[in-house]
Parts: structure tokens; sequence; C-alpha cells
């Protein structure tokens, strides 16, 4: 029982199960905060992302901060800038998030290998769970422990709460950011060449909303407020670099 | 039970189970990630090759707009370059700085970033592109290498079935089952760990573990080792070693002792690189602190001891070095696998140029592995006055539907001739030693057993069955594996043997007369064939009854004492071809096993073209070490002059590109 002590480290097998599952969700998880798929999380993020930060760079130009005449340029460098850090650091978050996975799946699978009669204690609390008892519950124990590649996936699925064959490759999530960030920088530019400053804002904002909205969607969840919070938090970004510049220039800090 | 059966049901190959397995066995590698979908781990495959490849077009790119008005666009390109092709080196170069290793590594990607301080950021990008190739080739070959293990791994049973405290059997993880445990082997399965058989009589093949295809009686007592496959009968086994120590797992553990115990030129050539690398680094540090008081010289500065510190570091970057080696063998590897011969590393055909013996394996290399009816003869009068041929369709009869070698060489013969079976009936199999039946044929039926002799000794007189032991003493002299067919009383032997390869005769003939090499053959097979065989090649030296330990006893004594190519086929055969000096495997007959773990392939198992492969092997050998002397040689001409001040940097690198150059077309002289 000693080892079953260090398996478990000092907790029951139960409240190691439910602490194993957390685990399995927090490896999961992406940065972004969603479930939707990585790529399209990454793409809406990374719109959300170049209109914000294109917003405030216009607005810069608005207020002198930048030169204005070479303001479009600034726009399509602050753009790729962008579109080069949204991209790459969307890979290197997936390439985190599945290493974290693998590390889970190569500590499970070293549990099966030496620790096996902790293993199926914690089994038998899952499948006990199940409604599972008696001479059956130890008919299903012996067959899942008799082949160590499905244990691996029972306990994968089971305990860890992990998903198989669902993840897109990291390069594939670039991709999403890259096109995101692609898609809301055109956007904006067109709106700003179309109608200097008050389109870009405008296109900025229908960037944030739509972003929002498709979101919204994915993740089934309200889409006014979903749009809405969005359009808001955009807003109150921009708008508070627009009047922390007044407050400042108030107090003779700026020209 | 009914819940028990469907759960126990085998996974598809593609399910996620089954990649777990691939998986570990590649270390975790991303391409066989089950957390990955489908489409998904196909981005994964080569991906650091590809990265490389478009490091590589990148820095094109970036070097043919230096030379245009867009230069700052080449420098925006650049950045691309260190990124992709640096930043992997950068993290290897500081775990390698934690790790206290200095090794060549770490010095090219010093030098490489280095070089952005002091205006040589081409420079710097061309080593790192080339670094990031030269890494990942070596990846993908260690990668091809890890997938021997693999095909041994799929062949060992993870499952081994036990009896419950009712006697119903039901499955168990082999390492859960102990020494003493009785498990179940039904026909056809493969025997998961080491036993004593207690119930039951069987044949088993032991092809896999001994490279001899022939089926060997099991009854109780006998030992039956993990990786024979149960032929017909059901047995049950006393276990008598756990998982850990069964017969498959210790050749598992001598194929990855072997595998990781070569090759010397690489280990040189690592220790090489790691003294040199601390030398021209600590020189680095020296001159830069030392130069000052020498030549009256600034630290900083474009004249200053820093500067030409950081110059002589670039200059001596070992870029020429490093091309040296896999240029010529990447070139040597083209034009082989132009005809047919995959060497798995440039390193092998350096081996091979040292070894002065060739051993054979018998049974799949030098015969085809496959028994052949050699003849029938009667050993009574013939009171039932059937022909060869009808004895031979009689025989069909009885064994078409059996899986054993020996029925095998029946079914051939049979099919050749174009036999029809005659009707049978009452069929009964006799686990471990043959079977038995009525046949009905030209309208009259025949008692009738093909199998063993030991089966129907006891109702042979005493004088009689000696005088059939006698003859049958004959044949296993001449190395021929009998079986005995009964009809009625009538007694007839069919005497089978294991055929020669076509060609393979003339092919030994040349091998000796070309006087490069010592041949000998070694085989598990006893020693009465393996004389017949040798005598019949014309082979001199022959060791038999070889276990494949000692097999690999006698490969690891000859290769250390006379450098030794192995030539193989069977899975028994893949620790001696990773433990010999060169392990030769022809791809057509060859195991995935024995190919997984040979460093030279014959993909037309062509064996006359060893010596046209040994000829290619020397003249490699000698394009390496002149491209060696180049590359030192331009080392030298760059660094000391840099470090002098007499030349500029780019001359400085000029002399160093014109040594990688000059190394590189004197490699292509093997393409010819």
């Amino acid at each position: 029982m000693g080892n079953s002590h260090d398996h478990f480290k000092g907790k029951g097998a139960l409240a190691h199960v439910v602490e194993a599952q957390a685990r399995g969700i927090i490896a999961a998880s992406e940065i972004h905060g969603t479930e939707i798929p990585g790529s399209l999380s990454a793409a809406f993020d990374s719109a959300r992302d170049v209109s914000v930060f294109s917003c405030i760079l216009i607005l810069f130009g608005q207020l002198h901060f930048l030169p204005k005449n070479n303001l479009f340029f600034e726009i399509i460098l602050l753009v790729v800038g962008l579109l080069i850090w949204k991209t790459g650091r969307s890979a290197w978050l997936a390439w985190s998030r599945l290493e974290r996975l693998h590390d889970l799946l190569k500590e499970e699978h070293w549990e099966i290998e030496h620790n096996r009669d902790q293993e199926r204690e914690e089994l038998k609390i899952l499948y006990h769970a199940k409604g599972f008892e008696g001479e059956l519950l130890e008919q299903v124990l012996d067959v899942l422990m008799a082949d160590n590649d499905r244990l691996l996936k029972v306990m994968i699925e089971e305990e860890l709460g992990l998903s198989l064959e669902v993840h897109e490759h990291p390069l594939m999530q670039a991709i999403g950011a890259g096109l995101g960030s692609i898609i809301a920088g055109s956007f904006i530019l067109f709106g700003y060449l179309v109608w200097p400053f008050a389109g870009a804002y405008i296109a900025g904002g229908v960037v944030i909303a739509v972003s929002g909205y498709l979101s919204g969607v994915y993740q089934n969840i309200h889409l006014v407020s979903a749009v809405v919070w969005n359009l808001a938090l955009g807003s109150l970004s921009v708008g508070s670099v627009y009047f922390l510049y007044n407050f400042v220039k108030s107090l003779g800090w700026v020209s | 039970m009914m819940g028990t059966m469907n759960l126990t049901r085998s996974q598809p190959a593609s399910s996620p189970t089954a990649l777990f397995h691939e998986f570990f066995s590649m270390n975790l590698d991303e391409g066989s990630s089950p957390f990955l979908t489908p489409s998904a781990r196909l981005w994964s495959s080569k991906l650091t090759l590809k990265t490389s490849f478009l490091a590589a077009i990148i820095l094109s790119a970036a070097f043919a707009l230096s030379w245009t008005p867009y230069i700052a666009f080449s420098y925006f390109l650049l950045l691309f370059v260190y990124f992709f092709a640096g930043i992997p080196s950068l993290i290897e170069a500081v775990e390698d700085l934690l790790d206290f290793d200095v090794n060549i590594d770490v010095l090219m990607t010093f030098a490489a970033f280095s070089s952005v301080f002091i205006g040589g950021s081409f420079e710097g990008a061309l080593l790192l592109v080339l670094f990031s190739l030269s890494g990942s080739m070596e990846d993908f070959v260690v990668e091809k290498a890890k997938g021997s293990l693999n095909t041994l791994h799929k062949l060992a049973p993870t499952r081994a079935t036990v009896f419950d405290k009712k006697g119903h059997p039901y499955e168990r993880s082999i390492q859960d089952i102990v020494i003493g445990t009785p498990i179940l082997i039904r026909a056809g399965e493969v025997v998961p760990l080491d036993g004593l058989v207690i119930e039951g009589t069987s044949s088993v093949n032991l092809v896999h573990l001994t490279g001899e295809n022939l089926p060997v009686r099991k009854s109780p007592g006998d030992q039956v080792p993990a990786g024979a496959q149960n032929l017909e009968g059901t047995l049950t086994l006393s276990v008598t070693h756990t998982s850990a120590d069964s017969t498959l797992r210790k050749i598992i553990q001598l194929v990855t002792q072997a595998q990781e115990s070569r090759p010397r030129l690489q280990r040189w050539f690592d220790r090489f690189s790691r003294a040199y690398a601390l030398i021209i680094i600590s020189l680095s540090l020296f001159f830069s602190l030392i130069l000052p008081f020498v030549f009256n010289i600034a630290y900083l500065g474009f004249e200053g001891s820093v500067y030409r510190s950081l110059a002589f570091l670039i200059a001596a970057s070992p870029c020429a070095l490093i091309l040296a080696l896999p240029i010529a063998y990447l070139s040597a590897l083209s034009v082989c696998a132009k005809k047919g011969i995959l060497l798995k590393g440039g390193v092998i055909l350096d081996a091979l140029a040292q070894c002065s013996m060739i051993a054979f394996d018998k049974t799949g290399t030098l015969t085809t592995g496959q028994l052949a009816t050699d003849e029938v003869i009667p050993l009574h009068d013939n009171t039932t006055l059937l022909n060869a041929t009808e004895l031979l369709s009689i025989a069909f009869a009885l064994e078409k539907n059996a899986v054993h070698p020996i029925a095998h060489a029946i079914n051939r013969l049979a099919k050749e001739k174009n036999l029809t079976a005659p009707p049978l009936t009452e069929f009964a199999l006799i686990p471990g030693y043959g079977v038995t039946a009525l046949v009905l044929f030209k309208g009259k039926q025949y008692p009738v057993y093909m199998g063993s002799f030991d089966y129907i000794k006891n109702e042979t007189s005493p004088s009689k069955a000696a005088e059939i032991e006698k003859i049958f003493n004959q044949l296993r002299e001449q190395g021929k594996i009998i079986a005995v067919l009964r009809i009625e009383k009538d007694l007839f032997v069919f005497a089978f043997q294991d055929t020669i390869r076509r060609g393979m005769k003339e092919t030994i003939q040349r091998l000796k007369s070309a006087k490069l090499w010592k041949l000998l053959m070694l085989t598990g097979d006893h020693e009465v064939n393996a004389k017949a065989i040798a005598d019949s090649l014309g082979i001199d030296h022959f060791f038999a009854n070889l276990r494949p330990e000692d097999k690999l006893d006698h490969v690891t004594r000859l290769s250390k004492t006379n450098g030794l190519a192995m030539v193989g086929d069977g899975i028994n055969d893949a620790p001696a071809l990773s433990r010999a000096s060169v392990g030769i495997c022809m791809g057509k007959v060859g195991s995935g096993m024995a190919i997984a773990a040979a460093d030279v392939v014959l993909l037309h198992d062509d064996l006359d073209q060893l010596d046209w492969l040994m000829v290619k092997a020397r003249q490699t050998q000698k394009i390496v070490k002149e491209n060696l002397a180049i590359a030192l040689l331009a080392i030298a001409c760059a660094t000391i002059p840099a470090l002098a001040g007499w030349i500029p940097l780019w001359v400085a690198v000029v002399l160093h590109e014109g040594g990688t150059v000059l190394v590189g077309l004197n490699a292509l002289r093997l393409l010819r």
C-alpha cells in the first residue's frame, strides 16, 4: 500500500480521479478561452486584436502622434507585425497544449505499466459510478486491464476527460490566426481608403462585431450579448486611449 | 462472459489504441500523436526537414535580392531564415550549455548568431541552414531506424488467455501473469510467454526465433518460447518466465543494445567535434583578451580584438567540415540507390570498406526457406499399386487445408502438377503428429495417415521400425525433412529439402574468386543440414545449431577482429545484423524486422552487387578523407589571416566558402 499512497498522493482513489479529470480539462483548454475548433478560435481572436490595435494606431494619427500622410503604410506595417505575432504565437500555444497532453499521456502510460493495482482501483470507482457491481464489475475490470492500450484509452478519456483524435495541427491553428489578421487588416485598410478615420473605425467595429457573433454561434451562447460585449470592450479600449490622451494633454505633459 | 467476448474484440488498425503503441515506440513523435486528427498527423510528417528546406529557399531569395536595389527587403527575409533555421539550434545550444556540454552545435550556433554583429548576416544564415538541413536529415534517418523495434513489438502478443476459478478462460495482460500460471494457447496463436507444456500436443513454428521454417512437435514436458506460433492443436503452458524475461523480450533487448553500440566513425566524429568546438571557443575568448597586449590594439572597433576574435570564430565555424562527410556520403548513397542498394546512412560505406569477412545466414538467404518435395520412397511392397502422382494426390487431399511448411510443400507441388484431391471422410487431426482420414480413390476407400513416424511406430514390428529409422537417418544426413504417408499397410516416405536460391552458387563462387572476403555461414539449423548446404555452395566455413544469442556472439567477435558484413533475412537475424560491422539484408525476401535492423538493403536481392558496393565504399572513404583535408585547410587559410588582421572579413568568408564549394565538387565525383 506504500505505492498506493504515493500514487494517490495521500488522497483517496475517488479524489484522485476528480483531480485527474481537472488536470485533463486544464491541459486540453485553449489560451484563447474557448472550446471551438482551434483555427476558428484563433482567427476570431486575431481579427479582434488587429482591429483594436489598428484603431488605436489610427487614433494616434488623428491625434497627430504620427504623421497622417504615412498612416496608410503604418497601418499595413502594424498589420504585418501583428500577423506574424498572432500566427506564430497561435502555433506556439497549440504546440504547448499538445506537449501538455503528451506529458499527461506519458504519465498515465507509466502509471499503467508500473502501478497496476492503483489503476485497477481507479477503474473500479469509475465503473462503479456507472452502475457496474459485483462479479460483473470484476469482469469488466479484468477485460479492461487485459489490454494496456485499451486501458490507456479508457483512462485518458474517462479519468482525465480528454478526447482523442480531435485536435487540429498547430500549424492549422496558426493559419487560422494569420487569415483572421489578414481579413481584419484588409477590411480596416479598405475602410480607411474609402472614408479616412471614420471608415476605419466603422470597419474595425464591424470586424469585432462579426467575430464576436461567429464566436457566439460556435460556442452556442447568447448572440446579442456576445456582439455587444465585444464591441463594448473594443470601444472601451480605444476610448480610454483617446480620453487619457486628452487628460495628459490637459496636464501639459504632451504638446 | 458474453459481455467479455464483445469487449475483447480486437481494435481496427487505425483506432486510437493502435496509435498509442506507435506513439510510444516513436518516442512521443508528434506525427503519431493520438490527440491529433488523422489529417493533422500528416502535417507533422518530416516537419523539421520541410522547415529546413523552407529556410534554404528563403535564404536563396534573400541572397538574390541582396544583388538588387531591394537589399533592405533581403534583410527582412534573412530574419525568417534566422527564425526557422536558427531558433531550434539556439534552443538546443542553450540546453547543451546548461548541461555544461560545449559541442559543435554550440559553436555553430554561437558563430552564426555572432556573425550578425560584425556584418556577416548572410554567412551566419548559411551556416544555420546547412546545420538545420543536416540535423533534420539525421532525425529522419533515426526515425526510420526506430521502426525496427516497432515491428518486433507488434509480433509480441500483449495478452494471454488464463483460467478463472471455475476454469473458464479469459484474457489478461501478460504483465499481470506470474510464473507458474497456466495459459491457454489456441491453434494459430503466437505464444505470449515462455512456458512448459502441461497439457495438449501440437506443432509450433519457431521461424521468428530461429529462422527455421519447420513444424516442431511439443508435448507435455517440452519448453515453448514466447514468439513461437502454435500451428494446429491446443496447448496449456505453465509460465516459466515473466514478460520482462521472455525470449522475445530478450531479442528486443539484443536489437536495442546492438543498435546503440554503433557506429565507430560517428563516435569518433562526435569526440572530435566536441574537442574542436571547445578549442575554437576557448581560443576566441583567449584571443579577444590577449590580442591587445600582443599587437597593441584596442578591444573594441573594427580593428579591435573582439571583432578579430569573432571573425576568427566565424571563419573557424566548420561549414566545410560539416559538409565534408555528408555530401560525399550523400552522393555515394544516391548512386547506390539507383542500383537498388539502400544504405542507412553514409557511415555504413565506411564500415563496409573495413570488412574482410562476409557471413551468410542459411535459411532464407542462401536458401529460399521454403521446403520442396524432394522424393517419395516406398518402404514396403506397394500392395495398393499406387504410383508417385497418385500418392501425391492423396497427400494433397490430407494436407490441402493445413498451414505448416510440409503441407505448403505438398500443396505447391500438387498445384504445379495440376492434381485434384480425392474426397476424404472421417478426417481427424492428431495434434503434434499428423492427420488421419478415409480416402475414396479409384472407387475404393483407404484408411490413410500422414505425419510423424512416431505415431505409428508401435504398430510396426521392432525390426521393421529399426530398418525404417536407418533409412530416415540416411535421409536426415542429406539434410532432408521427413513425413510418412501410410495407406492401409503400405508406408511411403516423403522427403523434403530446403532449396538453394537460384544463382546463389555462382554468386558465392564469384565472391570467392574476388579474394576480397573470407566467406562463412551461420545457421540455427542442425549441423548435418548446414554441412550439406555449405558443401553444395562451396562455402568453407560454417557454424550450426546457433540460437540468436550464439549468432550474436559470433558476429560480435568477428566484427571486432576482422570487420564483418552479415547477410541475413529473418527476425532471428535482426540482432546479428544490428551488431555486425555492416548488416546486409535482401529487401524482397527479408522480414520487416531484418530490413529495419540492417544497414544495407539489397532491393533486388542481388548479392552479386556486393563487389561493386565494396569498390564504391573504398572510393567514398578516399573522397571523405580528401574532403576533410580540404575543409581543415580552408579553415586554416581563413582563420589565421583573419585573426592577424591581414585580410578583411569578406576575404575570410570567400576563403571559407571556397573550401565549402571545393568539398562539394569533390564529392560529386562519386556520382559517376
